[in-house]
């Protein structure tokens, strides 16, 4: 009797290792740290792009636990632990950390009691489900911005950058983009008056792409340049120049972020620039083209 | 007769701000990607499956990698870990040697954890952060956070 009841006992067991993967596990996609890492570049990048004040930024992984997190220069320490939390909410609930702060600002109060059970419930808007291919695979959350309002909206160029790559088809963290190609009659007519070959899109928002093409002419000197992003690498194609590099600008003006412009500069380096020449200006480095002989064409590749 | 001596006050007062206020270097998010990422290359090489935290002066969260396939706890003992090297400035291995050789109250030491592998980050002798490694063997732990504090020897004026 004792064997039957062993024999029937393994017969179980025979039959439950025997059920099918498929019918007892799932498979599932997961966040890599390079991965992660991406979502924050391209949010860091939005954030120095908008000029937010602060940010700290944290990915979480689809179980709300931290992947990755970045804390910028200056942004209050707290705003770490806060980051976390809208992640970890976003993920854990699959939403918009945004619904619910608005259904407790909206009456809903006793939705609060949920931070008894769930280790850091944060229902402050900043956190947005991180999703690959229609499923969620993680979350983003920000806080330290200028508000709550471009807390999400950083958060949510985060969360962009990985749909981007799910659409390109990208599985191991790298983002193609096509090929680019400008034909030499429009390469030839941009250069007549100067004009931006590849500039700044959606791309370089998305830190998909780290570089501008400039097709650059001048007809008479410029002034002193300062870009705090982009390390210039011009190629000079026609004419020539004098070109002043570093020393201190004076009277400097703000333009756009991280762009400044000053009517002159003390001190500086001179060179004469002539076809053929090329010449690295690293960002933060002041640059002038103080005299110019017409018509100065040069090929500008801008680093970011 | 009181006026005057309430302006001496004042101007003795507004001479001596400065000596109201000390120099202190603080650690950049820059400053702690380049220690992680020593951190990190580090990891690989070992194929030790980690977290990275890096805090500030104040034990506050910096930076945080958690590489692939590391077990998910393991976010927060690193945390812990750099948060008691930091705020204690000194090495979490301090404490567990502590409990270890039978001073078992170092448990009860607000805000820290006796657990090997938090190494205090030290420029011209003092300590700006920490870094807390987790997820392997203490041993091992500790000497991946020993590698990443040591790239501040590097951050000199």
């Amino acid at each position: 009797m004792r064997n039957v009841a062993a024999i029937a006992a393994g017969v179980v067991i025979a039959l439950l290792a025997s059920t099918g993967y498929a019918e007892s596990v799932s498979d599932k996609r997961g966040l890599t740290l390079e991965g992660a890492k991406r979502v924050l570049a391209a949010t860091v990048a939005e954030a120095k792009r908008v000029n937010a004040p602060g940010g700290s930024i944290a990915v979480v992984d689809d179980g709300g636990n931290l992947l990755a997190l970045e804390r910028l220069d200056q942004t209050f320490a707290a705003s770490a632990n806060i980051s976390i939390g809208k992640a970890r909410t976003a993920a854990l609930f699959k939403k918009p950390t945004k619904l619910f702060e608005d259904a407790i600002k909206g009456g809903r109060t006793p939705m609060i009691a949920l931070s008894g059970d769930l280790q850091n419930f944060t229902p402050l808007q900043g956190g947005i489900p991180l999703e690959w291919e229609g499923k969620v695979v993680g979350a983003i959350g920000v806080s330290g911005a200028a508000s709550a309002q471009q807390d999400e909206e950083l958060a949510i160029v985060g969360a962009k950058l990985l749909d981007n790559m799910a659409l390109a088809g990208m599985t191991n963290g790298h983002v193609s983009l096509p090929v680019t190609y400008i034909e030499s009659q429009k390469v030839a007519a941009s250069f007549t008056k100067g004009a931006v070959l590849v500039g700044e899109d959606e791309n370089m928002m998305h830190a998909a792409r780290n570089y501008m093409v400039h097709a650059s002419h001048r007809d008479k000197p410029g002034v002193v340049e300062v870009h705090e992003l982009d390390t210039d690498i011009v190629y000079v194609l026609k004419g020539s120049a004098q070109l002043i590099t570093g020393g201190t600008p004076v009277g400097t003006k703000t333009i756009a972020p991280h762009e400044f412009r000053a009517p002159t500069v003390n001190g500086g380096e001179t060179r004469n620039l002539v076809p053929g020449d090329v010449v690295i200006i690293p960002n933060g480095v002041p640059h002038w083209f103080k005299e110019v002989e017409a018509p100065f064409d040069y090929y500008v590749v801008k680093v970011r | 007769m009181r006026i005057i001596l309430t302006i001496a006050v004042l101007m003795a007062m507004a001479g001596s701000a400065q000596a109201q206020l000390i120099e202190k270097t603080a650690l950049t998010l820059e400053g702690a990607k380049k220690i992680a990422a020593v951190a990190e290359t580090k990891a690989r090489a070992e194929g030790a499956r980690v977290v990275i935290a890096v805090v500030d002066e104040g034990g506050s969260l910096l930076l945080l990698e958690r590489l692939d396939d590391t077990q998910v706890a393991s976010v927060n003992v690193g945390i812990d870990k750099a948060r008691t090297a930091a705020i204690y400035r000194r090495p979490s291995k301090v404490f567990e040697d502590q409990v270890k050789n039978g001073r078992v109250s170092a448990l009860a030491l607000n805000g820290a954890v006796a657990l090997q592998g938090g190494v205090p980050i030290v420029v011209e002798g003092k300590v700006i952060g920490a870094i807390g490694i987790s997820g392997e063997t203490p041993g091992q732990d500790e000497d991946i956070a020993i590698a990443g504090a040591a790239v501040a020897a590097s951050f000199t004026k």
